[in-house]
């Protein structure tokens, strides 16, 4: 029975992340982040060189699964879901909360387990997983506005599940209808975008990817939890979207237009917005719109550019949020308005910044330029000539509002009247962050220059030409004559000043509007609904803050108090990990 | 800025990147995919108007969908 049990945790990648996580609670802070990190790494070598293939199958309830089955385009995601998840341990080093830290660990396991999920039943166990893990991270910000954030994800989130569900259903059912087709429609590959299934199923995959009008779970609920959580959140999530749009949609045209209207319309949002790790969600939007392009154009290069580019985004975008959740940490808040000159007091978190930009800005030896050149080489070669305009003007607006105006206003422009009010000796970021930065710094540099260990990853060989004078010179001047452009802005004073303003978005129709309307049409019921919905919360909010006191000094189940058992049960999960590294 | 004298050494270091850029156009041959990209200084060009493009984009668009912070809240809607 054990030895199953044992078998089972080694064969499914990301299992044994997820039932790992459930002794995190019990462990005090430094044994937790190293019992963690061993997890990750014995995680990673179990999937590390894994073969293509189908690795595990079952039945039930006479559906055949496919538990474990890797492909040509899982290995790159499964490694960069690792990185991030060890990299989110370190950057959460200082961070108390047991919630957070075993949440989170669970939230990457999901995540990794559903990057080999072979049929889409499997697929949708760990897809509400991840939901159901990642509203968690949202909930312990513990704020009112969290608390209702989190809400409408798990709204979105759970709703997108259902949706995928559906669709899997009717992939069945066709299956089984139609003469000649596989035995198994349940098996996740290339889908016929046309029929009522394979809608589904976009739309299933569209809302995690956030496509435009079912985008704003993102920019809603990442900056309400708290900074190690949308660390955590800016992984995952968005990236196993893309997977599964490569995966299952891969040469289907209106993504195309659908990842341009990505790009561009979030680079206008993040530009105005005030809130800087809010302005970093609408930028990782836009840097899933690029992805998305390329999973239209279909073409080998631009798969292997939409894979690169994922692997890459998910290091500099983590980076980016880092730097704002350490800046947020030291000074209380992450407003433009309320920012400035912190150069002084957080010197490296800044370079670390000024790194991420350059990065999701595609400067050439930053690893933006060696990932997304892929597919700005795939839609100039499948003449697509305006999608090639648009992301390029997406890379000058990454530059903008994720390099140039982000390092500015945190940064460097003068001080607000909130930053003057900060202690003169406030130093840089804790050590572990700084840490967790400077890697994440470290390996968008090194992809940067030396891409080819990435590249050996990608599902296709890749014989693009990176280093092409003539590609290096257009993309240095593209960026530095925008920045030119930026500096004399603010010279002359005509960049504008950041506005502390509430931004509208589509969540209009989820926050004001859609409530009107169903109130008015159906006041009572909807009213109840709201009712159990409320008392659902607080419920849950009630358990996480009794787990939070129980975990405290004096707690029921405190490090401090119960260190000798704590180190007893480490022992013991090593002695398992050990036992399932012989197994194997 | 914070700190003038590393903005201005940034400044001109910018000023110097740029000017580099610009003789370069003229040394180096860029392999252009579209009759557009052959034009001399197209990515110069692009550049800028990318940036007045998203100026003007964002503050039509703050126009538009900026509100006081308390919108959602002042009628109970959150």
């Amino acid at each position: 029975m054990i030895d199953s049990v044992l078998n089972i945790v080694h064969a499914v990648p990301g299992l044994l992340l997820i039932l790992g996580a459930a002794l995190v609670p019990l462990l005090p802070q430094g044994a937790r982040a190293v019992y963690m990190l061993a997890l990750i790494a014995v995680s990673a070598v179990g999937v590390w060189g894994m073969a293509n293939g189908v690795h595990l199958t079952a039945q039930l309830a006479g559906l055949d699964l496919v538990l474990v089955r890797a492909t040509p385009l899982t290995h790159a995601f499964a490694a960069v879901f690792h990185i991030a998840a060890a990299l989110n341990v370190i950057y959460a080093l200082h961070d108390k909360s047991r919630i957070t830290a075993t949440a989170g660990l669970a939230y990457a396991g999901a995540a990794i387990a559903a990057l080999f999920a072979g049929d889409f039943i499997t697929l949708f166990i760990y897809w509400e997983l991840t939901a159901f893990t990642s509203v968690l991270l949202i909930l312990a910000g513990q704020t009112p506005n969290s608390q209702t954030a989190a809400m409408r994800y798990l709204l979105l989130q759970v709703g997108s599940g259902v949706i995928l569900l559906a669709g899997a259903v009717l992939l069945w059912r066709d299956a089984g209808a139609s003469a000649g087709a596989s035995e198994n429609g349940l098996l996740i590959g290339a889908l016929d975008a046309e029929t009522p299934a394979s809608v589904l199923i976009l739309i299933a995959l569209g809302i995690k990817a956030a496509f435009p009008l079912v985008s704003d779970w993102l920019q809603d609920a990442y900056p309400e939890a708290s900074p190690t959580g949308t660390v955590m959140l800016s992984a995952f999530t968005t990236k196993l979207a893309i997977y599964m749009l490569a995966t299952c949609f891969a040469g289907y045209d209106m993504l195309i237009y659908i990842g341009v209207i990505m790009a561009v319309l979030t680079t206008f949002y993040a530009l105005i917005e005030n809130d800087l790790r809010r302005a970093l969600a609408y930028s990782l939007n836009g840097q899933l719109g690029i992805m998305v392009v390329g999973i239209g154009i279909g073409s080998q290069l631009a798969i292997n550019g939409v894979i690169a580019h994922a692997f890459a985004s998910t290091i500099y975008q983590g980076l980016l949020f880092m730097a704002m959740g350490a800046v947020l940490h030291r000074t209380g808040t992450a407003k433009a308005s309320e920012l400035g000159g912190l150069a002084k007091h957080m010197p490296l978190t800044m370079l670390f910044a000024a790194i991420g930009g350059a990065s999701i800005a595609s400067v050439p030896l930053f690893s933006g330029f060696a990932t997304k050149s892929l597919t700005l080489g795939a839609a100039a070669k499948a003449g697509h000539e305006w999608v090639w305009m648009a992301v390029l003007f997406a890379s000058v607006g990454a530059l903008l509002h994720s390099g140039l105006r982000l390092s500015y206003h945190a940064f460097i422009a003068a001080r607000s009247e909130t930053a003057a009010k900060l202690p003169s000796d406030m130093g840089d970021a804790p050590g572990n962050m700084l840490v967790a930065m400077g890697i994440a710094a470290a390996l968008c540099m090194i992809i940067g220059v030396y891409p080819q260990p990435l590249y050996a990853l990608l599902p296709y060989e890749v014989s693009y030409k990176l280093w092409d004078a003539g590609h290096v010179l257009g993309e240095m001047q593209l960026l530095a004559f925008a920045t030119l452009a930026f500096v004399i802005a603010v010279k002359k004073g005509f960049y504008p000043a950041p506005r502390d303003r509430l931004v509208l978005n589509t969540d209009w129709f989820l926050r004001a509007a859609a409530k009107h309307v169903v109130m008015d049409l159906a006041g009572p019921a909807v009213r109840l609904w709201f009712f159990v919905l409320g008392k659902a919360r607080d419920a849950l909010m009630r358990v996480l803050t009794i787990s939070e006191q129980a975990s405290r000094e004096s707690g029921l189940v405190s490090g401090i108090a119960s260190t000798g058992a704590a180190a007893g049960i480490f022992l013991a999960m090593f002695a398992l990990m050990l036992l399932i590294r012989q197994i194997m | 800025m914070a700190d003038s004298k590393t903005a201005l050494i940034f400044t001109r270091l910018l000023y110097v990147l740029c000017a580099a850029l610009f003789v370069g156009e003229f040394i180096i041959h860029r392999h252009a995919y579209f009759a557009l990209e052959a034009t001399p200084l197209f990515f110069v060009g692009l550049g800028l108007l990318s940036f007045v493009a998203c100026l003007i984009g964002a503050r039509v668009l703050h126009i538009l969908v900026s509100r006081r912070n308390d919108y959602y809240a002042e009628d109970g809607n959150d």
